[in-house]
């Protein structure tokens, strides 16, 4: 890299990004650009596609078109140096593997096909569960955790990937204040770390006080940048009340139209 | 002339049945293995399609001159295993409907198929359709090859290297299945191929079904993919422990299945799927923690236990008070005096009973827990003088000593609200 300064690619960039479902767009043409490590926020209503949009960076979805990419290069490149936890909802927590067995799958990316884990491993997890006050509950099942445990354990497992970028989608559902705290303050760790952490959020209290920057989303991007410059009322009503429902009547008559061609 | 034919004896007999259910059961270890997966992952309605799908795929071949049993029908049966999922997923995608319906909606329309071509056909070959049904482990061990001087059911060759194959599979991607069963979306996004670990799944799942099929008929090839991993799930807390003990039930429940129908003269896979139903209730009965009996027994324990606290507590506060302690009345509470003496809380007589010191440290524990939760109720709650004891009464029985440090932090100096003294820390 001969010139480290402004002219190094940004950490992620979203690059005109669209994505649909079965034909009908959810995300529309968002530009997203994060030039440096930082606790960034994406905010917005239900259904508005932050899950989607942390999705489409991870190739979990298929873009319509655009690209996402990571310090200048595509996903395949740097796959194991960007960490992602899903919202707690999409796993089965009856699952019959203890807390650490979850953890140890933070290793299985760099671990390959065959190898298996071992005592590097297992002490790597074991301090990740440290990290997020987890250690004492390693060998039970996961459905025997309270709902901010479960997330916790989400994000030891992340941590356990040691990636540089982390994607989490609502780390803080259903997690009360004490545990947000310590969520946050692990995530603030990250940052002091080098570490780009996004995070999908819901709060705007506790996001105004925790976030470097954010972006306003509501099936499109609606306001990117310092915190405290995006979290505006008039952005707030823009994206909370906007002109989504054109966007999801367009979204549908595109959906008709891809099904009868 | 077969010659373990020629030797037909008791002894010969006792080697055919040996045969048998040596192939039943290592069919068995191999479907409970992908059983295993298939349960936790919810797709044990795959299993079934597959297990009744593969049908036409052997009807075909056996039409086109396959011998039922020869590699040839074997592989015609997996592909169509294969081709069974494929199908699946374009129907499910292409008409929108959810998994298990697209499932059910193929697997049905292809056993039917495979139904037709067997009845249509059956003048012209050899192939019973109930047998496919129910299949024909009886007959498995008349069909061998020799192997040095041994002869080895053919049924008994494939089961084992269909076995074999699927646990080297197991123990070198494991992990991987695991990671891809738990958060399909995290295993992608971590950069494990779920695709391929997906279909490789599948792959064994045509594989043991078609060995399966080919020995014990559809019906108990989907009750072993299934029942033993479902009873296994309710016994155990982990993955691998639950693997282990799927196939250690599939085993047991096939050879004990078989005997049961040699003793009864009844159909082999029937009893076996029988006997596979009676280990499922037995799980449930038995289930870890939350089954029928460790929860009976988890509440009469405690019933005892606090049972035992009261007694303790009792002699105790009779002895702060200097009066006598109310005798036990009831049958259950002399018990428990009687369990109290035996374990050396108790020293006396039943007139005289006294606290040890092993007895008096357990006995201010429970006493210490009662006054301050009653201290802290009083300071919380605010709750009159009269709501405090039966809180306190029910709490006693559950504090440990940390919560005890963490309410006496809160209560402060205060002390019990009926101003009666709250005993030390052990
Ligand atoms: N797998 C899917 N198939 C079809 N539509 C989907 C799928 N996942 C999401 N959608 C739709 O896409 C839109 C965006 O969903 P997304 O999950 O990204 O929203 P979100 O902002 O994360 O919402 P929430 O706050 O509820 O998590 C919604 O209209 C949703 O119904
Ligand atoms: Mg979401």
């Amino acid at each position: 890299m001969a010139d480290a300064g402004s002219s190094a690619p940004p950490v992620v960039e979203f690059h005109d990004v669209t994505v649909a479902y079965s034909g009908r767009p959810v995300l529309w043409n968002v530009d997203l650009t994060i030039t440096e490590p930082c606790l960034f926020g994406i905010i917005g209503p239900n259904g508005a596609g932050k899950s989607t949009l942390l999705k489409s960076g991870l190739g979990l979805v298929p873009l319509v078109h655009g690209t996402a990419r990571f310090w200048g290069r595509p996903l395949a490149d740097v796959r194991r140096r960007v960490g992602y936890v899903p919202q707690r909802e999409t796993v089965d927590w009856d699952f019959p593997v203890s807390v650490m067995d979850v953890v140890l799958m933070g290793t299985y990316g760099r671990l390959g096909w065959f190898r298996r884990p071992g005592s590097r491993e297992r002490s790597l997890a074991r301090e990740c569960l440290d990290r997020v006050g987890l250690i004492d509950v390693a060998d039970r099942q996961i459905g025997r955790l309270s709902g901010g445990q479960q997330q916790r354990v989400f994000l030891a497992r992340a941590l356990a990937q040691e990636a540089d970028i982390y994607f989490l989608d609502e780390p803080m559902a259903g997690v009360d204040a004490r545990s947000q705290e310590q969520i946050f303050g692990v995530l603030a760790g990250l940052r002091s770390e080098g570490r780009l952490v996004v995070v999908v959020h819901h709060d705007l209290r506790t996001a105004a006080t925790w976030f470097d920057r954010v972006a306003l989303i509501d099936m499109r991007l609606v306001a990117t940048g310092p915190t405290a410059e995006v979290l505006t009322p008039d952005n707030l009503r823009r994206t909370y009340a906007g002109q989504v429902d054109l966007l999801q009547e367009i979204g549908q008559a595109v959906a008709a139209r891809s099904r009868t061609t | 002339m077969n010659p373990v034919l020629d030797g037909w004896s008791i002894d010969g007999a006792t080697a055919m049945h040996a045969w048998a259910i040596a192939t039943a059961a290592t069919v068995a270890a191999a479907c409970a293995l992908v059983g295993t997966l298939l349960v936790v992952r919810r797709m044990s309605l795959l299993g079934d399609a597959l297990g009744h799908a593969v049908l036409p795929g052997i009807a075909v071949a056996v039409l086109a001159g396959g011998r039922p049993g020869s590699p040839f029908v074997f592989a015609a049966a997996v592909a169509t295993g294969l081709l069974t999922v494929w199908l699946t997923r374009l129907v499910r995608s292409a008409g929108s409907l959810s998994d298990d319906a697209g499932t059910g909606v193929v697997f049905t329309t292809l056993f039917a198929l495979g139904v037709v071509i067997v009845t249509a056909a059956a003048s012209r070959v050899d192939l019973d359709p109930s047998c496919m049904l129910y299949g024909i482990l009886e007959l498995v061990p008349f069909d061998t090859v020799s192997i040095g001087d041994l002869e080895v059911p053919r049924g008994f060759i494939s089961a084992a290297v269909v076995l074999g194959t699927l646990t080297t599979a197991a123990i070198a991607t494991w992990k991987l299945q695991v990671f891809t069963a738990f958060d399909a979306d995290a295993a992608r996004a971590a950069g494990v191929p779920v695709a391929a670990v997906t279909g490789g799944l599948l792959a064994a799942t045509a594989l043991a079904t078609v060995a399966g099929f080919e020995v014990v008929g559809a019906v108990l090839v989907v009750a072993m993919l299934v029942v033993p991993a479902a009873a296994a799930e309710l016994l155990v807390r982990r993955l691998h422990h639950m693997v282990l003990v799927a196939v250690a039930l599939a085993v047991v429940g096939t050879c004990l299945g078989y005997l049961a129908a040699w003793r009864w003269n009844a159909s082999a896979a029937g009893m076996i799927a029988v006997v596979l139903g009676l280990e499922y209730v037995a799980a449930v009965v038995l289930a870890a923690d939350d089954g029928l009996v460790a929860r009976g027994l988890g509440r009469l324990r405690y019933a005892w236990r606090v049972l035992c606290e009261d007694r303790l507590a009792a002699v105790w506060r009779a002895e702060e008070k200097g009066t006598a302690a109310t005798a036990p009345v009831s049958l259950v509470q002399r018990l428990a005096v009687g369990w109290l003496r035996l374990t050396g809380r108790f020293v006396g007589r039943a007139g005289g009973l006294a606290l040890s010191s092993a007895g008096r440290r357990e006995a201010e524990m429970v006493v210490r827990s009662h006054r301050l939760w009653e201290a802290w109720l009083g300071q919380h709650a605010q709750l009159p003088l009269d709501h405090l004891h039966p809180p306190a009464e029910w709490v006693e029985h559950h504090l440990g000593a940390a919560m005890r440090q963490r309410i006496e932090a809160e209560v402060g100096a205060a002390g019990d609200p009926h101003g009666s003294d709250i005993p030390p820390e052990a």
